[in-house]
């Protein structure tokens, strides 16, 4: 990045941590071996591989045994999704997810609702929250999985998987939690919740983009989706990628909640507080159930797509990065409530490990000023503009 | 998205992008919007002679449709009347390389100054 660059798209992905690259770098250049090979050089990258499990497992409250590892967090929420739901045959599958879910389980969702099975998108309150009440009601006999996420990528507000949960197992349901926003960021036992598979990653987190995990609780199984070799249990094929798991272990070795989530937190309350004075800007999301590292506002007046392009050197995303090339407005913000315009007048800002202070107040001049010359733009516009 | 530099240079310094002081003699004003396409354009054009002496804009719109306003206006400045209503935005802006699927909003860049020329009859 340039440094007149301010970069507060953690959200999006993190600049990998200096410790997480030195880690991977001698992992690269010194062990090379296939961890699955027999010999030396293949038992100790098979050593590395199992001390980052071990690692991310502490992170999360996972026994290492647990978790599988994938290329992210994408494929973790696919493998979830239909390792769950293409078991079955011969009978009803029902699937309960959100509406302001990633794309990577709302397209899986769509791809699962064309071969048969039935799909209940259950709808997000206005302040983004996904009410439990709504979960448990859209269970039915024939459910076989719920899959809400924990943090929404978009606006961070936090989902009470603790609630969903417990009301999945009293009815026999499997729970999946998409925590690619949230582990490391807030604290997650996964021992101690009611959740039965968990998508992690790594970059998120300061890590190496390309690996993630699944945590498949004891006595849930899944219909693997790669096929071609007994890594992983036979849960995913695939020579494991080394380098990666050293660099996610370490990533998550590195991530402390209790220590960074207020520092973060104080950070985007920061900017909240400079860009408030801006006048008719709004908070997306709930502020009381909030992560600590997003802040989606909406500049109503001005159209998102100049917004952006005024703020070029500011790398903020309009929504989620997965679905930054197309047109269409944010599926969670309209999804919440908001319209086509106001959605697309919104920016998630997310700021991370090595945010400054003086980059958020900069931040915050230059959003200031981007809003007012574009209102200046269009002073006689009508309401709809702005609404 | 990926911007011209054109359409970057017009976007950054829009000069023609203002008001023009009211009561100014021979002011004809028009809009145009499409919300669909979240999409709105104000031009404000003074005649005098047969002549448009200034063109002025405002818009709501993407990067490309406030870069094609710009230079519509900068074309219209001190051009005859009867060949600024040939005005043809597509053929004008074809050096923004405006991609396809964003033309229909440089049609509304059309209709409001079509609109000033239905005001001044």
């Amino acid at each position: 990045m340039s440094s007149a660059e301010i970069y507060l798209d953690y959200a999006a992905t993190a600049p990998i941590d200096p410790a997480v690259a030195a880690a991977m770098m001698e992992c690269m250049t010194r062990e090379f071996g296939n961890p699955s090979s027999q010999h030396a050089a293949g038992k100790r990258a098979r050593a590395l591989v199992e001390a980052a499990r071990e690692a991310i497992g502490a992170r999360v409250g996972a026994p290492a045994e647990r978790l599988v590892f994938t290329s992210g967090a994408t494929e973790s929420n696919n493998l979830a999704l239909n390792g769950v739901l293409k078991r079955t045959r011969g009978r009803a599958v029902h699937l309960v997810t959100s509406r302001i879910e990633h794309k990577s389980v709302l397209d899986v969702a769509r791809a699962l609702n064309n071969s048969g099975v039935a799909v209940t998108y259950v709808p997000a309150a206005p302040g983004g929250y996904v009410e439990p009440e709504r979960v448990i009601e859209a269970i039915t006999a024939d459910t076989q999985l719920v899959s809400i996420m924990h943090v929404n990528n978009e606006t961070g507000v936090v989902q009470d998987i603790a609630a969903i949960g417990a009301a999945c197992r009293e009815r026999g349901v499997l729970f999946h939690v998409d925590a690619a926003q949230s582990a490391g960021k807030l604290p997650l036992d996964l021992t101690a919740l009611p959740v039965d598979l968990c998508s992690l990653t790594a970059h998120k987190l300061c890590g190496p983009k390309g690996v993630g995990a699944l945590y498949i609780a004891p006595r849930t199984t899944l219909l693997p989706q790669l096929l071609g070799g007994e890594q992983e249990r036979g849960l995913r094929a695939g020579t494991l990628a080394t380098p990666q798991i050293v660099g996610m272990g370490k990533a998550y070795e590195l991530a402390d909640p209790g220590r960074e989530a207020p520092r973060l937190a104080a950070l985007r309350d920061r900017l909240w507080e400079a860009l408030r004075g801006i006048s008719g800007v709004r908070q997306n999301g709930d502020a009381g159930r909030r992560a600590p590292h997003v802040l989606n506002v909406a500049f109503p007046g001005v159209e998102g797509e100049s917004l952006r392009l005024a703020l070029r050197d500011l790398a903020v995303s309009a929504g989620s990065a997965c679905a930054a090339d197309s047109p269409e407005a944010s599926h969670v913000l309209t999804g919440m409530g908001l319209s086509d315009t106001l959605a697309g007048s919104s920016l998630r800002f997310s700021v991370g490990r090595f945010t400054r202070d003086d980059e958020v107040t900069a931040a915050a001049a230059w959003v200031a000023n981007a809003v007012a010359r574009l209102r200046g733009l269009a002073k006689s516009a009508p309401s709809w503009c702005s609404a | 998205m990926e911007y011209s530099p054109a359409v970057v240079r017009h976007f950054d310094a829009p000069n023609r992008a203002r008001e023009l002081p009211p009561g100014t003699p021979g002011l004809v004003s028009g809009e145009a919007e499409d919300r669909t396409l979240h999409v709105w354009v104000r031009f404000e054009l003074e005649l005098e002679a047969g002549i448009v002496r200034a063109a002025a804009f405002q818009a709501y719109g993407c990067p490309h449709t406030i870069a094609a306003a710009n230079v519509v206006a900068e074309w219209l400045e001190g051009r005859r009347v009867e060949a600024a209503r040939s005005l043809d935005v597509r053929a004008l802006c074809a050096g923004l390389e405006v991609p396809v699927e964003k033309l229909g909003k440089l049609l509304r860049i059309e209709d409001a100054v079509s609109a000033c020329w239905r005001t001044a009859e």
